[in-house]
């Protein structure tokens, strides 16, 4: 079970869900992506991309002003 | 001047509030019908339009405001919706998103700001006149899509409310999904105004009754139209290097209001902050700055003059620039977005079989 982190601190949107999807490619299911980012959008595109697909959010935390962290697991399907 | 000067911050504070905790982008809702095949904002687009065209022409017939014949610039509208559609997703932001972004410190949209008002200045002021002047000549006066068919515009007004809802309508009956979002630490209306996440059809529908409201405010003060952002925008680039009072109308507040608004809203929910984008991001914002100056003036419009009040007047101007200004959008997510995401998957196949 491996962790992947990824950083699109001053990416704008799209970019920070852009990015999510390619690096979610590359892993396998029950691995667990952290993304930080700091784009608002991102706050509702990424937890509902992450539902869409089947993949399960295990964290999800405001960690400054204007700046967040997710966790996503990826799922079977 | 003082009742200008207040209504127009108050109606420009409200909107900015409502599009910075709502997040209603335009933009997003256009490039995410192509980029992520998602239409649930676009929906929520149609709604506040649909909101707006029923609001306004009541108003009308209740002899409260007095509706504008918008003339068709066809050429204006093809032309200059589809570049203001590339410039948008360049910039990250359609205009008015570039104004709330701006309020929330994101420092790419306020060079894409400059750009705007400095390209919309131009063209309407300024050294590019003549361009827009040569535009503005391709154009029918009669701008109604319910005169050009002797209708009624309460005929037009059913069909588009009628397809709006039924999208809706589709959209709700759908199984509720639990998206997940982040644990509250407010409660009551400090919760409701600055933490919870807002459904888009109710900011859609709050976002058209702003647009209504702005009717008969701005109207009280001798400008005789809803919201509009390019006008504005370059009317105060346009005193601020001047110093012709006469320019700062109604509309010059509510976009000040617009960044005032948004700011309160993203300082209050924690989401301001001064970010710097990396430096080929700067340069795309300024690109697609100067791009939505120049294709919204041409075209009549932006995304709201054009795109939700054009298009709430049921003018042939608005439904005819909308379609461009997607079209433009898509060509640019492509080659902003899906193309470099095609070429690195490519790289990454090929590095694995040269491994």
């Amino acid at each position: 079970m491996k962790r992947v982190h990824l950083e699109v601190i001053g990416q704008v949107c799209p970019f920070p869900l852009v990015e999510a999807e390619q690096a979610m490619k590359q892993l396998e299911p029950d691995d667990e992506l952290v993304i930080d980012f700091d784009c608002t959008q991102a706050t509702d595109s990424l937890p509902h991309w992450a539902v869409k697909n089947g993949h399960e959010v295990t964290l999800f935390e405001q960690t400054g002003d204007a700046q967040w962290r997710i966790a996503i697991r990826k799922g079977r399907a | 001047m003082v009742q200008t000067i207040l209504s127009g911050l108050i109606c420009g504070i409200l909107l900015g509030f409502v599009l910075q905790r709502g997040r209603f982008c335009i933009t997003g809702a256009f490039r995410d019908l192509y980029l992520t095949r998602e239409n649930r904002m676009f929906v929520a687009f149609l709604l506040a339009i649909s909101v707006q065209s029923v609001g306004i022409f009541l108003l009308s017939a209740a002899g409260v405001i007095q509706l504008t014949n918008v003339p068709f610039a066809w050429l204006g509208a093809i032309v200059g919706g589809f570049v203001f559609g590339v410039g948008m997703v360049c910039a990250g932001g359609c205009a008015t998103g570039t104004w709330y972004r701006a309020g929330e410190g994101l420092i790419g949209s306020w060079v894409a700001l400059f750009a705007y008002m400095a390209s919309s200045a131009m063209m309407k002021h300024g050294s590019l006149q003549p361009l827009n002047q040569f535009f503005g000549q391709y154009k029918v006066e009669q701008g109604a899509i319910y005169e050009t068919f002797g209708l009624s515009p309460w005929l037009l007004i059913l069909l588009l409310a009628g397809v709006t809802g039924y999208l809706v309508w589709r959209h709700l009956k759908q199984p509720a999904v639990r998206i997940p979002s982040l644990p509250p630490r407010r409660k009551g209306l400090a919760h409701l105004l600055f933490e919870k996440r807002w459904h888009p059809f109710v900011t859609a529908v709050l976002v058209g009754l702003i647009a209504t409201l702005a009717w008969p405010l701005s109207e009280a003060t001798g400008r005789m139209f809803g919201l509009g952002i390019t006008t504005p925008s370059a009317n105060l680039l346009g005193y601020l290097v001047t110093g012709e009072t006469k320019m700062l109308d109604w509309g010059v507040f509510l976009v000040l209001g617009i960044l005032v608004g948004s700011f309160i809203a993203a300082k209050g929910s924690r989401e301001f902050r001064w970010r710097v984008p990396s430096a080929s991001t700067m340069v795309t914002s300024f690109i697609g700055g100067l791009l939505m100056g120049f294709g919204a003036s041409i075209a009549g419009g932006c995304t709201i003059g054009n795109g939700l009040v054009n298009t709430a007047l049921l003018a042939w101007q608005g439904w005819v620039a909308m379609p461009f200004m997607l079209a433009g959008s898509w060509v640019a997510t492509y080659f902003l977005m899906v193309r470099p995401r095609q070429r690195s998957r490519q790289a990454a196949v090929e590095a694995v079989q040269g491994a």
